[in-house]
């Protein structure tokens, strides 16, 4: 098969003659051997790209063993039954809220804004309850006893006022002492005071009367304490709504 | 130079064409990888031998990639292929070690 220009047939002797023949052989020569060499070592870097970019591809899992293969296919079974249910699941409340009850979402929805309004102070409410009108020296620390047996009585909202000013009480509401006054969250309050609370006042009223309560601490240390159950209480300060 | 030329353009063309191995083939072209890499250093030490022989260096390198391949095609018959795979590569690599052993005993005389 061709010509080969041959070097001479014996080992190279020295370095230098081995470098020779080494540049010799790469030398460009056009013969039919040289372009079989050619296509053959073509097919070669084909070939050895292919096999490394092969392997490189699906290492992860032709490396496994059988036993995690089978753990890997057993939660991926796993991950798609519950992705099943769950689609069940929404499908479900999909029809339930396509169906003929299709306000009834919006309403439980706005109910429990409502409520929730209540709770924050950020909605005026009204509603059976009592007034409290307090006069005398007032602590803030009985104060703040108060209002923790007034929500505990099952209190909806509380206010607190006095003649000129009027306070929301919600959950970040901070009562502090003010040689003889009240500050209520920033709100400077003077004896006398008022309370007024929304609620079942059948349990309200015992709730401050209670000994060692509300009622106790004031009259005790010579204030008046004077509580008016009514069913049309109305509290209408708020506080504003915060978002984020 | 011009199988260099050859080469480099193969693995170009295996870069760009992004070619997927079928799946038949998979076990045996790492295996016929190495053979033909035995096979092409083996051709250098034989030029420095001064025994080169264009025609042995075709023959050898096909038949190296065949009987490589088909080691292992017998070895899954047998149920003990990724043994033989191993097998075939252990041998191919100590050829490969010992050709470049001689290529640098001529080039370096160490």
């Amino acid at each position: 098969m061709g010509q080969h220009t041959s070097p001479k047939h014996r080992p190279a002797r020295t370095s230098a003659d081995a470098v020779y023949r080494i540049r010799n052989s790469l030398r460009p020569q056009i013969s039919r051997t040289q372009s079989v060499i050619t296509g053959i070592f073509l097919i070669l870097g084909f070939t050895i790209t292919a096999a490394i970019q092969d392997n490189q591809a699906d290492t992860l899992l032709s490396n496994t063993r059988q036993s995690d293969l089978v753990n890997v296919l057993d939660n991926l079974a796993q991950r798609e039954a519950r992705l099943r249910q769950e689609l069940i699941n929404l499908e479900a409340d999909r029809e339930t809220l396509l169906g003929g009850d299709e306000y009834a979402a919006l309403k439980s929805a706005k109910d429990r804004a409502a409520a929730l309004a209540l709770i924050a102070g950020t909605e005026a409410a009204t509603g059976e309850g009592i007034s409290i009108a307090i006069n005398g020296t007032l602590s803030a620390v009985s104060l703040l006893d108060a209002i923790q047996e007034l929500r505990d009585a099952g209190a909806q909202s509380i206010e607190i006022s006095d003649q000129s000013l009027e306070v929301r009480v919600v959950a970040s509401t901070w009562f502090a002492d003010d040689s003889g006054s009240l500050t209520i969250s920033g709100a400077v309050l003077r004896v006398p005071i008022q309370i007024k609370v929304i609620g079942d006042a059948t349990v309200l009223t015992p709730a401050l009367e209670i000994p060692g309560g509300l009622v106790d601490t004031i009259t005790s240390a010579g204030g008046t304490v004077k509580i008016t159950e009514s069913t049309n209480i109305s509290i209408k300060s708020v506080v504003p709504l915060t978002t984020g | 130079m011009i199988p260099a030329l050859g080469l480099l353009i193969g693995v170009v063309l295996g870069l760009v064409l992004h070619p997927t191995v079928p799946l038949w083939m998979q076990p045996y072209l790492p295996i016929a990888v190495v053979a033909a890499l035995d096979a092409v250093f083996g051709a250098f030490r034989s030029i420095l031998d001064g025994i080169f022989n264009d025609r042995i260096f075709v023959i050898s390198f096909l038949s190296n990639v065949l009987v490589a391949a088909m080691i292992v095609l017998l070895g899954d018959q047998l149920g003990v292929g990724s043994q033989m795979s191993t097998g075939v590569v252990v041998v191919l690599s100590m050829r490969i070690f010992a050709n470049v052993a001689a290529i640098r005993r001529h080039l370096l005389k160490a």
